[in-house]
């Protein structure tokens, strides 16, 4: 493979964060057909970029400020002026040609800063198209007398902001992506506890709907807590579970012999009508499953197997009761 | 590699030291028949807490030595599979269904001293 | 059949004790991608069936293992090649319980189900090639 330069080893993490390598970029390129031809277009008009590129980065930001969205990002003066400097480079770069890694690094982090002030994807849309707008008028202003020839500069640059937009949005839903995944971790930990009830005994109320990953990992967790607490007996509570399809219903049926081969029973409770017919229907193999209606019943079951007996002390009443 | 095999009073003991090859495991099902009938053992206990895979073969072995030890009067507890272990065989298919299986070795030797308790009792009912 | 593995790269399956050395080797090579341990667990599990499987029936066989990427997604193949006797019947030898030596009977069809990709070509005398593969989720 062909790695330019000296590729610093942040460069190539970044780049490998989006997984865009050198192929990657090769095959955008292509998709937008953006080869040489476009990159000396753009080359060419790098002069009359750098001319105008003051005013057109001053007429941008007086356009963000018009808007409260927008203007609520730039209320620092400093920050502005920082801002604006970056994007008069980030402009200009757009006329400099070698679109390379470096140049897609460069994107990448530009997008990325981007979405951390959370500006929204469509004034970033809309950014691209003010520019398209500003360099337009300018090239066929000076390219009168070739129109033809200021048409194929500006299709060149449609396809370079084209190409930059795929990758400031790459950032956007990678950033989203990493978020969601985040957040499922973290609700799959917090939604199901093992809870230790009696010695021995292991309690395992499980709460909302189950994919087959939840199920997964709710296996693993209570296997562990089998192990960890030598517990003999679990009661597994789907009172809460509003919807089990079949897939989820092995899993269940998967669980409970898994159970059995580390020494320990695991008695199901809590099994809905809907729940039990998506069992019969799948022809899960509920013999091999003890299951009670409520958790209590269960709660019951598992202190009886494992010896406990529940006396209730009422002196009064029933002691009467049976005394009479 | 072999698995060394401890008597205890009417039970023998056997831990399984490491991963063990097919040969090895069909070696330890024949020393284990070999001292239980030697020994006149009543129960066997088979502690599998390192073993970090078990396939069919396994499997297929552990239940002969369970056939062959109850043929022979003993009882054999499988003890200390481990839960990824226990995900693998259920997935693949392994449900060990008549073999009498433990937490650990503590509870394999519990559950072999009530059931050799319960089986005493039964003998003394009229 | 055209051969799958490159015989230098893959590790010869001819013992019991081949068949220890792959489901360890596929274990390490497993863990460098983003897998739990019980699903390092299942590979070594299924590695061992379809190993055993060619030693026992076929005698000398190879085994590759090997990392593999398709688009954003990391995974692990795993080839077993021999030149035996090959199975006559495929659908017979993926049933649950159908066995002809010492197995349980549920070898191919249970590595099936621990992986996510199986797939078994099989010429009578001229012999066996299983693939499978497991993706990272």
């Amino acid at each position: 493979m062909d790695v330019k330069a000296h590729p610093r080893k942040d460069r190539a993490s970044l780049l490998q964060g989006y997984e865009i390598d050198e192929q990657e970029i090769r095959r955008r390129k292509q998709f937008l057909q953006f080869d040489e031809t476009d990159e000396t277009r753009l080359t060419s008009i790098n002069e009359l970029a750098m001319q105008y590129a003051d005013v057109v980065i001053e007429d941008f930001y007086k356009h963000l400020m018009s808007f409260d969205e927008t203007r609520s990002f730039f209320s620092d003066p400093q920050l502005l002026e920082r801002v604006k400097n970056a994007q008069k480079r980030y402009f200009l770069r757009l006329t400099k040609g070698n679109y390379d890694s470096e140049y897609v690094e460069n994107r990448l982090k530009i997008g990325a800063a981007h979405e951390r002030i959370s500006l929204p994807i469509k004034s970033y849309l809309a950014m691209y198209n003010f520019y398209l707008r500003a360099v337009a008028g300018r090239v066929f202003d000076a390219y009168k007398h070739d129109p033809g020839r200021a048409l194929d500069i500006f299709l060149s640059l449609t396809k370079l902001t084209f190409f930059d937009m795929g990758l400031a949005i790459d950032t956007y839903v990678s950033s989203r992506e990493r978020t969601i995944g985040d957040q499922q971790e973290a609700i799959r930990e917090l939604s199901t506890p093992v809870l230790p009830f009696r010695p021995g005994i292991l309690l395992l109320p499980i709460v909302g709907l189950i994919d087959s990953y939840r199920a997964s990992q709710l296996t693993e967790q209570l296997l562990r807590a089998i192990r960890d607490n030598r517990a003999k007996y679990v009661l597994v509570d789907i009172t809460g579970v509003p919807y089990v399809d079949s897939r989820v219903a092995s899993h269940l049926v998967q669980t409970v012999e898994a159970a059995r081969l580390m020494g320990a029973k695991a008695i199901v409770s809590g099994v809905s009508p809907e729940i039990a017919l998506t069992m019969v229907a799948i022809g899960a193999d509920l013999g091999r499953v003890e299951t009670v209606g409520d958790m209590q019943s269960g709660i019951e079951r598992a202190e009886q197997l494992s010896g406990y007996r529940m006396v209730r002390i009422d002196k009064d009443d029933q002691a009467d009761e049976q005394g009479g | 590699m072999l698995v060394p095999i401890l008597k205890q009073e009417h039970c023998l003991i056997a831990s399984i030291q490491g991963e063990l090859s097919d040969a090895e495991l069909l070696t330890l099902r024949d020393q284990l028949v070999a001292q239980v009938r030697q020994h006149r053992s009543r129960g066997v206990v088979i502690d599998v807490t390192v073993l970090d895979l078990m396939d069919s073969f396994a499997a297929r072995t552990l239940r002969s030595i369970a056939q062959m030890t109850r043929l022979l009067g003993a009882q054999t507890v499988i003890a200390g599979i481990q839960p990824e272990v226990a995900i693998s065989m259920v997935q693949l298919g392994l449900t060990l269904d008549h073999a009498i299986i433990a937490l650990d070795l503590e509870d394999g030797l519990a559950i072999l001293r009530s059931r050799g308790a319960r089986e005493n009792d039964a003998g003394h009912q009229p | 059949m055209m051969p799958a593995t490159s015989h230098e790269a893959a590790m010869p399956l001819s013992s019991d004790v081949d068949v220890l050395k792959a489901r360890q080797h596929g274990k390490e090579l497993a863990s460098s991608l983003r897998f739990s341990t019980s699903e390092l667990t299942i590979i070594a599990t299924a590695i061992s069936e379809i190993a055993r499987n060619t030693v026992l029936y076929a005698k000398d066989g190879w085994m590759e293992l090997r990392l593999i990427q398709k688009g954003n997604r990391r995974g692990l193949l795993v080839i077993a090649e021999d030149g035996g006797p090959g199975i006559a019947d495929l659908s017979l030898a993926m049933q649950d319980g159908y066995t002809t030596s010492r197995g349980l009977g549920i070898g191919l069809p249970g590595a099936k189900r621990l992986m996510d990709e199986f797939e078994i070509e099989s010429e009578v005398g001229k012999g066996t090639t299983i693939t499978m593969k497991k993706w990272e989720r």
